[in-house]
C-alpha cells in the first residue's frame, strides 16, 4: 500500500493531530505491513474518536450544554404554560363545566400530557440551577413524552401533526442531551431577563385568549419572543456564543428540513384526506440524521475554530 | 480502563518505547491475541498523553522518519498500578468463586 493512500486517510484526523502524529503513524503504518479494509477501518474510527474527544473536552461545550439547558427548560415551560393556558380559555369559553365553574376549577382538568410537560421542564429547570444531575433528566424524560403524546395521538390522522411539533420535539430532545453533559450548577448566567421576557411573551399569547384579544398582537408575540431569546443568545460572552449555536442547530435545522423536504408529503395529505400518507423510513430517517448531523458538523467547527484560536493566543503569547 | 489503554500503560511500564515497538510488545504479551493497529495506539497515546498519564522520552529520526519514544509519568504508574489491584481483586474473587464450584460438584467439570 502507498504513503498517499494512507496519508489520504489521515487526512481524516483534524490537522494539529496530524501535525503531532502523521509521520509517526506512517512510519508504523509501512512497517506494519497491515494493508486492508480493517486497517482503514480502524484508522477511521479512531479519527471519529479523536474528533469527537476533542469536541467533548471542550470546558465550553459543558458550559454550553448547561445554558442550553437552563435556557431551553425556560422557554419550554413557557410554551408547556401556553398550551395549558389556551386549554383552559378554550374550555372556559365553551362552559363545558357549567356557569358555576370558574376558570381556576378548569385549570384542575387539563390532559396530563400537558402536565406531564408543564412539571417535566420545571423540574428541569430546577434541577439545572441547583446542579441535580439525574433529578433533570428524570424531568427531560417526562417532558419529552409529554410533549410526544399529543404529536402520537393524531399520527395516523393528520400524519403533519408530527412535523409541525417536530422543532419542539427536537428541542426537548436537546435539553434532554445536554443535561447529560451540562457542567454542574452553571455559572452566573448572562441573558436571564431577555429569555424571561420571551418566556413571557409566549404565555401573553394564551393569555389574550382569556381576557382580551387583537390579532395583531397574538400574532406578533412569538417574534417578539424569537427576537429576545436572540438577544439572551447575543449577551453570552463571545467564545460560548458558537458552542450555544452548536447545540441550538438540530432545533434550528428542523424548520427548513422539514419546509422544504417535506412540502410535497403535506400538500398531498390536504389535497387526499381520504388516502392520507404516513411518513415513509427515509423520511423518519432524514427527520433523525439531519438534525444530528448538524449537531456534529457545528459542533466539529466550532472545536476547530476554538482550538485553532488557542493556538493563535499560543503563538502570540 | 480499556484493555487496549492498560496494555498500552503496561508496554510503557518496562521501558520507553515508540509507537512500533508497542504494538510489538502488546502482541508479545497477549500471545498475538491483541495486536494493535495505528489508528488505536495513536487515538490512545494521544489521550494518555492529554491525561499526564505518558509523556514524550526522546525523539530521533531513522531513515528520515520521525520516531518518537513515549514513557509512563509517575501519575501513570499510579493509574496502572490502580487497574492492575482491580483486576488481581476480581481475578481473585473469580478463581475462588471457580475453586468452590469445583468442591460443590465433587471435583468433575460441569
Amino acid at each position: 500500500m502507498s504513503e498517499g493512500t494512507y496519508r489520504r486517510w489521515l487526512a481524516l484526523y483534524p490537522s494539529d493531530f496530524r501535525a503531532e502524529y502523521e509521520e509517526e503513524m506512517l512510519a508504523v503504518l509501512m512497517s506494519e505491513g497491515r494493508p486492508g479494509p480493517a486497517q482503514f477501518f480502524d484508522l477511521a474510527r479512531a479519527a471519529v474518536a479523536v474528533r469527537l474527544r476533542q469536541v467533548t473536552g471542550s470546558a465550553r461545550w459543558r458550559q454550553a450544554a448547561w445554558l442550553t439547558q437552563t435556557f431551553g427548560a425556560i422557554l419550554l415551560l413557557a410554551l408547556a404554560l401556553r398550551h395549558l393556558v389556551t386549554e383552559v380559555a378554550v374550555w372556559d369559553s365553551q362552559e363545558l363545566f357549567g356557569p358555576g365553574l370558574s376558570v381556576s376549577d378548569a385549570v384542575a382538568l387539563p390532559q396530563l400530557a400537558i402536565l406531564a410537560r408543564v412539571s417535566g421542564w420545571a423540574v428541569v429547570l430546577i434541577a439545572a440551577l441547583r446542579g441535580w444531575r439525574l433529578l433533570g433528566l428524570a424531568g427531560a424524560v417526562l417532558g419529552l413524552g409529554g410533549q410526544a403524546v399529543a404529536p402520537a395521538q393524531l399520527y395516523l390522522e393528520t400524519p403533519a401533526t408530527v412535523l409541525n411539533a417536530y422543532w419542539q420535539l427536537m428541542a426537548a430532545a436537546v435539553v434532554l442531551a445536554a443535561g447529560v453533559v451540562a457542567v454542574r450548577g452553571g455559572a452566573r448566567t448572562r441573558g436571564l431577563v431577555p429569555l424571561l421576557a420571551a418566556a413571557a411573551a409566549l404565555v401573553l399569547q394564551a393569555v389574550m385568549l382569556l381576557r382580551w384579544f387583537s390579532w395583531e398582537i397574538y400574532n406578533g408575540l412569538p417574534w417578539v419572543a424569537l427576537a429576545l431569546a436572540a438577544v439572551a443568545a447575543a449577551r453570552q460572552e463571545p467564545a460560548m456564543r458558537p458552542w450555544l449555536l452548536t447545540w441550538a442547530a438540530p432545533v434550528l435545522v428542523t424548520v427548513p428540513l422539514v419546509r422544504t423536504g417535506f412540502d410535497g408529503f403535506i400538500e398531498h395529505n390536504i389535497r387526499h384526506p381520504e388516502a392520507t400518507r404516513l411518513l415513509d423510513g427515509f423520511q423518519w430517517t432524514a427527520l433523525v440524521l439531519v438534525p444530528l448531523a448538524a449537531f456534529l458538523f457545528m459542533a466539529l467547527l466550532t472545536s476547530r475554530f476554538e482550538r485553532g484560536r488557542a493556538a493563535r493566543a499560543g503563538g502570540a503569547a | 480502563m480499556r484493555e487496549p489503554t492498560f496494555l498500552i500503560l503496561t508496554a510503557l511500564a518496562e521501558e520507553p518505547r515508540h509507537g512500533y515497538a508497542v504494538i510489538e510488545d502488546v502482541s508479545a504479551m497477549t500471545g498475538g491475541r491483541v495486536r494493535l493497529r495505528a489508528g488505536t495506539l495513536y487515538a490512545a497515546l494521544d489521550r494518555l498523553r492529554s491525561d499526564g498519564l505518558i509523556d514524550v522520552d526522546r525523539e530521533e529520526v531513522v531513515q528520515s522518519r520521525l520516531r518518537r519514544y513515549y514513557r509512563l509519568t509517575a501519575a501513570g504508574e499510579r493509574s496502572l498500578a490502580a487497574e492492575t489491584a482491580r483486576l488481581r481483586e476480581q481475578a481473585a474473587i473469580a478463581d475462588r468463586r471457580l475453586r468452590a464450584r469445583r468442591t460443590d460438584l465433587g471435583g468433575a467439570p460441569a
